[in-house]
């Protein structure tokens, strides 16, 4: 119960602190929007403009994967630069419990843009909000929130031991993207692909998502291999976090690794 | 001359911190291919266009990214770094100053745009007759020119604006979607095309596709012409706000205000 109530008041403190930063929450909303714009024009361009709704959250799980990538991948830097990276390590917790409501917060700072899309669907070009399963998917939103924040603790752990992590920062967003169907089907992807897209938990957040809205699917499996690969994430995160604090500790270089 | 050219180069290698070889890589290579693969299988499963057009038109789009925040970096480094004081102090005039400083970027894009076309090909098959590579070299530099000059005109903004980055990520996502690079600008209602035509890159994409259709320079040029009075009037505006902002910021002692 305490562990819930840290995570809990420390993903709080984290939103709250993403929210007074006006380049986080401009970002968070303007760019969601365009992109949300952008495949509203090409779906109506194309032969599937009944789709709309799908290209709509299909772009707010992009900005939520966008919103993960870059704040979580740069967690550890983020803090060594606030000067707080030190005060963390102190705390008798262990590290990957501190660093998990950070990457939880940045998930969470991403529904802001599917909150954001949605409605700008609905209120700029007219696309009901016909959910085929409203309570599927008023679970899976957070479920899938919650499984890539707990993605992003291994990516906060492990981008932390990559000289120039920022450099795969930039290079993950289009291809996560692409192998995790969040706008286009990995059905049209090359074959090798599947493997690739299948053992990332974007995949599947983004099926489960997709299928509440659509009801083309089963939401549930999908949903619960989400949080599967999820937890693993997190455990691997963990361990590889304990492992980064033992050595920057040893080595003296916690603020200069 | 030598102020434009050394001065730009020397300014490059400064302030533009991607230039380490895995950030390069990682950011200006990488990142646009799979923006383009993105876009292609998009756009092929939308049945929206045909490989063609957004190979053609991402490999132009690359550029943006090394032009459009490269000029931001430009100007913006000097606040962020403290430096720009010194620059300003300077007696030679800051619109060659800044203006040589786009040259560099320009010549990334122009790197950029020809390895995402020539790798974007290889990946989805498309042939490029040889007779327009020397055309699509014009185009890319064009472009990239161009784009480099709206980057300094953002870069100007940093000197008033506090968070010109943010100015800077808003612009790359909406030249995606008002160049009509993936999406055909018939299908864009008539104030998204007419703002996007007033942006780098739009009649660049529509030179570059021109010429892989094999219709020659000739039916490319007024594209190129529309490009480069593009990148003139954003040349324009970045020296006048330069020279604005100075003037102001000498007035309010706000030079270096984060």
């Amino acid at each position: 119960m305490r562990v819930v109530r840290l995570v809990a008041l420390g993903t709080l403190l984290h939103v709250k602190q993403f929210s007074r930063s006006q380049f986080e929450i401009a970002t968070a909303l303007i760019i969601p929007l365009v992109q949300a714009t952008l495949a509203v024009y090409l779906f109506r361009a194309g032969t599937e403009p009944h789709r709309m709704l799908e290209a709509a959250i299909g772009a707010g799980m992009m900005a939520v994967w966008s919103s993960v990538l870059f704040g979580s991948g740069g967690a550890i830097q983020t803090q060594r630069w606030q000067g707080t990276l030190e005060m963390l390590m102190l705390s008798p917790r262990p590290p990957a419990l501190l660093i998990f409501p950070i990457t939880l917060a940045t998930a969470v700072t991403g529904t802001y843009a599917m909150v954001a899309t949605l409605l700008w669907g609905g209120l700029v070009y007219r696309i009901p909000l016909d959910i085929a399963h409203p309570l599927a998917f008023a679970v899976a939103v957070p479920a899938a929130i919650l499984g890539l924040g707990m993605f992003g603790l291994l990516l906060a752990s492990t981008f932390v031991l990559v000289p120039n992590a920022n450099a795969v920062n930039n290079a993950l967003e289009y291809p996560v993207w692409l192998v995790s169907g969040m706008l286009v089907p990995v059905t049209v992807l090359p074959g090798w692909t599947g493997p690739i897209g299948a053992a990332l938990p974007t995949t599947w957040a983004a099926r489960a998502v997709r299928e509440s809205v659509t009801g083309a699917g089963p939401v549930w499996p999908s949903l619960g291999t989400c949080l599967a690969i999820s937890a693993v994430c997190l455990v691997a995160g963990a361990a590889v976090m304990s492992y980064v604090e033992r050595r920057a500790r040893a080595n003296a270089t916690l603020a200069l690794a | 001359m030598r102020l434009l050219t050394v001065g730009g180069v020397i300014a490059y290698r400064a302030l533009f911190n991607w230039a380490t070889p895995s950030m390069f890589v990682g950011t200006l290579l990488v990142a646009p291919l799979f923006q383009l693969l993105f876009f292609a299988y998009l756009g092929r499963q939308l049945g929206v266009a045909d490989d063609t057009f957004y190979i053609v038109g991402n490999a132009v789009l690359s550029a943006t990214l090394a032009c459009v925040f490269g000029g931001t970096i430009a100007i913006a480094n000097e606040r962020r770094w403290g430096t720009l004081g010194h620059v300003l102090l300077s007696p030679r005039s800051r619109t060659l100053i800044f203006l040589g400083r786009a040259l560099p970027y320009a010549g990334n894009g122009l790197l950029i745009a020809v390895f995402t076309l020539t790798v974007g090909s290889l990946l989805l098959g498309l042939r490029i007759p040889a007779s327009a590579v020397p055309g699509l070299a014009v185009t890319f530099a064009v472009g990239s020119l161009s784009c480099a000059c709206f980057g300094l005109t953002l870069g100007a903004l940093g000197l008033r604006f506090r968070d010109v980055w943010l100015i800077s990520n808003v612009s790359l996502a909406l030249m995606l979607l008002l160049t009509g690079v993936n999406v055909p600008a018939e299908h864009l209602p008539e104030w998204m095309r007419v703002v996007g035509g007033w942006l780098p890159i739009t009649h660049a994409a529509s030179a570059a596709r021109l010429l892989v259709a094999g219709e020659g320079f000739g039916a490319a040029l007024p594209s190129l012409w529309r490009e480069a009075l593009v990148g003139l009037v954003y040349a324009v505006v970045a020296a006048v706000l330069l020279t604005l902002f100075e003037a102001e910021s000498r007035r309010r002692a706000s030079l270096d205000t984060l």
